[in-house]
């Protein structure tokens, strides 16, 4: 496609240094020296575009001595004075956003959205640039978005992994981005012009809309407070030119530029680049993990309570761990995608979405499926979701469609739609391509163009309706011919019949055959994944065969009777254990699991817990005291004995309280939890129940646990001499709320004078202690 | 970068006094591959000729004293690695303390490697919250470095994030090795208890 250059001014904090214009908040000088401001602007005017001097104005970063509004106005009214376009410059907040640090999507969205509404007559457009979090970014774009109709432009920056810090690549950048309908998206700051080509190239083979490029000029060297530049307007220009050439229709400069450089750029303004015009893809993505729904992904089923008990238990208990790792098994049992449903009923929905994935994101990266018939949750489970989701589901109904449309619009998602409608499922493959049509004409009304629509042609039980498997096959086909990718829930093929997962296996080949791009089915099922893995090798997916050699060479020739596999020794070069005591002793999970059930068959589960599993631990505690055993053996031994506590439980409903419960936080500001978890398994590993809070805890959050939960006791971490405070506020809200438990605390700058200080009733050096002074003063 | 250094001050971050036992040595023969993939070593750095006025007071004054250049310097294993510590931290404790402990040793190791450049005559890397200094100095460093540029940022409480970041001096110039002398935990030292130091001699 053939594009107009647009040409963009340069560096502004590396000109103001020239200038000798030092000072902390430069956005500042839109007011105090807008003198400077100006001038420099003008020093631009050759380019198309002036950006304002806005890039750390925002109510997260900014600590300058204006209001946002002031700088705002001000910034724009000297931007215009180069009698240019003029687009308002957003850089990101400075803050880290969640799950890494502790700013959270609605923070972010705020700020954005107060500039937004500040300037949005007032400009000819944004330019969003130098993020490295395309969380943030989103949430930005989105406010932009909610607030105006003038072109977004939005830019990240890469290392030379061609990452952006926080790890997202370009095609993953540029399929969120262009979702969002921005109008022009690319690179910015970074390194150098050279250095940017390979992630210039990859934006330009996914990117439909215009690419920005917007390099330094080069790596800077700090030297005496001075920022150095070695880089020509040659060397600059040279790759520029080539940028152009391969389609690259909009520069500028970052850090370092001068006019001198954008000057030479601007003799390309107004010509004609030829962009070269992509393949559409159904692509979902994560912030780091992309999935492009060619050939057959996994997408794994297990993140849904119907029929599962124990995840529905976790739900209703908030136990978020739960989820945590349910999601980390599938990923190593190879999943590509997950499902994410948590619709059970009695529970806030939209409220338990939110949480659900933002817990499944820290966990996994891998990109999830919003699974939901309430379009308030959908939205809750999308909007602060880092990446391009697959949103479960339309279907033909019109009142759904204009429920979740909207939805996957905005927030830039790719949709499944069910062929079924009002009427239920049809009986023909031929009606439910009907069904499919309609809903892909549906989605384009709506903005959704079809590479972002799949189509599940739904599968029934074939105890029940026999015929209609084949009808669900055939539909499949044909509704891969409309140029949409396609999905089914294989295993409900089975229901009601003998040994599910050999039919299962058998219509999953069938479907990939028939067309099938996305089985949603269970990871675990090796059986279900090999015919996933061979029918990659017979349909010329998997070049050479590589990937399925890789994971089955040396399996036997022979038909196997599914024999179940060999338990995996702990580690190779490990002596064996015989007992349970020494399995908990030695730290060894599996064979503390193994030799728990062996006990189970021939003695009480109260006796293996008093006879076995507290002697061991006692032990472990003795010798760990005595400095025989360290820190990793206790933590190893802990595990092993929480193995040992969790398969009696399994067994055997729970009678009574236990031991009583533990609140646990590390407090409001710290965000390291090591010592607080080490704390959490061995408090479990002696039959505690632990309510873990989490780090970085409001303090509001550690009160109402307490008076909810009605602990034994609460238990505060806190790492750092600047945490203290927080540690002692948190504290003094407990008594405040007329809280009377005793408060342990802990952490690394504590000791037990500091612990005093602060109000808090005892302090214990390690988890060991914690656990033998809760016992001693707590359980007399 | 030595792994037999690398396991022993994994170890030391462990609290493992003694020689390690088989089952620790395969664990971290099992995780130190991982942190390893998830890192993604980076580092900003500035030189100054004349003294940040930050730095113009003890003991900072004392460290720096016969320094012709003082380098700051910022380094980070980036965002994926705390994610990977707590994930493994979900599966099992053992292995997040472990990958913590890893990412540690890991994080150190880069940045000494890095520090050759700098030239043989260097100081050790001094950091803020060492011998009784404020470790809310890390913020001057951070600023002065441009330390967003490699993304670390700091919450309001001061903490570094990514968690695995490091912000420290460097006098060229003269050479200075690590001892306790000056430390404030002299007296309490878990690894001195032991007889070792918390550093690599």
């Amino acid at each position: 496609m053939l594009r107009k250059v647009t040409v963009f001014d340069g560096g502004m904090g590396s000109e103001f240094e020239r200038r000798g214009v030092l000072v902390p908040v430069p956005e500042d000088l839109n007011i105090t020296d807008a003198e400077n401001v100006r001038a420099i602007h003008k020093a631009y005017s050759m380019a198309d575009v002036i950006s304002t001097n806005t890039f750390g104005l925002n109510r997260i970063k900014y600590r300058g001595k204006f209001s946002i509004q002031e700088v705002a106005e001000a910034a724009i009214q000297n931007a215009r004075s180069a009698g240019k376009r003029v687009f308002f410059d957003i850089g990101p907040t400075g803050g880290m956003m969640q799950p890494l640090g502790t700013l959270t999507f609605e923070e972010a969205y705020a700020a954005f959205e107060e500039l937004a509404l500040l300037t949005c007559n007032k400009v000819d457009g944004y330019i969003a640039e130098t993020f490295s979090d395309l969380k943030e970014l989103k949430a930005c774009v989105l406010a932009l978005k909610a607030h105006t109709d003038k072109p977004v432009y939005a830019t990240m920056t890469f290392d030379k992994t061609c990452r952006t810090l926080n790890g997202t690549t370009p095609e993953i950048a540029a399929a969120l981005l262009e979702n969002l309908g921005v109008d022009a998206l690319g690179v910015n700051c970074s390194l150098g012009p050279k250095e940017l080509k390979p992630v210039v190239e990859r934006f330009l083979a996914v990117s439909h809309v215009p690419v920005i490029v917007q390099p330094n000029r080069g790596l800077p060297q700090l030297v005496d407070g001075k920022t150095q530049y070695t880089l020509t307007v040659e060397d600059f220009m040279a790759p520029m030119c080539e940028f152009l050439k391969m389609g690259v229709s909009v520069v500028g400069g970052c850090c370092g530029t001068t006019p001198e450089f954008i000057a030479e750029l601007a003799k390309y303004s107004g010509t004609e680049v030829e962009q070269p015009e992509p393949e559409y893809k159904t692509v979902i993505t994560s912030s780091t993990r992309l999935v492009n729904l060619d050939g057959a992904r996994i997408c794994g089923e297990r993140l849904n309570p119907t029929g599962k008990k124990k995840l529905k238990e976790a739900l209703l208990k908030g136990d978020m761990d739960y989820l945590a790792r349910e999601a980390i098994s599938q990923e190593e049992a190879g999943a590509e995608l997950l499902d994410l449903n948590v619709g059970v009923p009695g529970l806030n929905e939209p409220a338990v979405m939110e949480r659900a994935a933002l817990c499944v994101q820290e966990a996994t990266d891998l990109p999830l499926q919003i699974d939901s018939s309430d379009p308030a949750a959908i939205e809750a489970g999308v909007r602060s979701y880092a990446g391009v989701p697959l949103i479960n589901s339309v279907n033909g109904e019109g009142k759904v469609m204009d429920a979740v449309f909207p939805i996957v619009k905005k927030y830039g998602a790719v949709v499944l739609g069910l062929t079924m409608d009002g009427k239920g499922v049809p009986r023909t493959a031929e009606e439910r391509l009907k069904i499919a049509e309609r809903i892909i004409a549906r989605a384009a009304e709506y903005g959704i163009p079809r590479h972002r629509v799949m189509i599940d042609t739904l599968v029934l039980t074939a105890s029940a309706e026999q015929p209609l498997v084949k009808e669900t096959l055939k539909a499949l086909t044909l509704v891969r011919k409309l140029g949409v990718k396609t999905a089914l829930g294989v295993s409900n093929v089975s229901f009601g019949l003998p040994d599910r997962p050999r039919l299962n296996r058998a219509f999953l080949a069938a479907a990939l055959q028939a067309g099938l791009n996305m089985p949603i089915m269970n990871p675990m099922d090796g059986e279900m994944m090999g015919t996933i893995y061979a029918y990659r090798v017979l349909s010329g997916e998997d070049m050479g065969a590589e990937d399925y050699i890789s994971r089955y060479a040396g399996a036997s020739n022979a038909p196997t009777a599914a024999a179940p596999a060999a338990p995996k020794a702990e580690s190779a070069n490990a002596s064996p254990v015989a007992t349970l005591y020494e399995a908990v002793r030695r730290g060894r999970k599996g064979e503390a699991r193994t030799f728990t059930e062996e006990e189970l068959k021939i003695k009480a589960p109260m006796d293996v817990v008093n006879g076995i599993l507290i002697p061991a631990l006692e032990e472990v505690g003795r010798l760990y005291d005595s400095g025989t055993l360290y820190l990793p053996q206790l933590i190893a031994a802990a595990e092993a004995a929480k193995e040992a506590f969790a398969r009696i439980q399994e067994k055997f409903e729970r009678t009574g309280e236990g031991r009583g419960k533990v609140v646990l936080a590390t407090v409001k500001g710290d965000v390291h939890d090591i010592g607080k978890n080490i704390c959490k398994v061995v408090l479990e590993s002696y039959g505690f129940e632990v309510v873990d809070l989490g780090k970085d805890v409001p303090i509001e959050r550690v009160v109402e646990a307490a008076l909810r939960e009605k602990p034994l006791c609460v238990g505060l971490s806190a790492l750092m001499t600047t945490t203290v405070p927080s540690m002692k506020a948190t504290i003094e809200a407990l008594r405040a709320a007329g809280c009377t438990l005793p408060v342990f605390a802990g952490g690394a700058v504590l000791n037990r004078e500091v612990a005093r200080e602060i109000g808090a009733d005892f302090y214990t050096e390690n988890a060991l202690e914690l656990v033998k002074s809760i016992e001693k003063e707590l359980l007399k | 970068m030595n792994y037999s250094d690398l396991e022993r001050s994994i170890l030391t971050y462990l609290g493992f006094f003694s020689e390690p036992t088989a089952e620790m040595r395969a664990l971290i023969g099992e995780i130190l591959p991982r942190v390893k993939g998830a890192a993604r070593f980076r580092r900003a750095e500035g030189r100054f000729t004349a003294l940040p006025f930050f730095l113009s007071k003890e003991p900072y004054l004392n460290f720096l004293s016969g320094a012709h250049t003082v380098v700051l310097e910022a380094v980070t294993l980036g965002g994926e690695v705390d994610l990977l510590i707590r994930r493994l931290s979900k599966e099992d404790m053992l292995s997040g303390f472990v990958a913590d402990a890893c990412a540690s040793a890991l994080l150190e190791a880069y940045a000494d490697d890095a520090e050759e450049a700098l030239g043989t005559e260097r100081t050790y890397r001094f950091c803020p919250g060492y011998g009784g200094s404020d470790v809310r100095d890390v913020r001057y460093i951070l600023e002065s470095v441009k330390a967003e540029k490699i993304g670390i940022t700091r919450t309001e409480s001061g903490l570094m994030l990514p968690q695995k970041s490091m912000a420290g001096i460097v006098g060229l110039g003269k050479k200075t090795q690590k001892s306790c002398g000056e430390c404030i935990l002299k007296e309490h030292c878990a690894y001195r208890k032991e007889g070792r130091v918390c550093f690599e001699k």
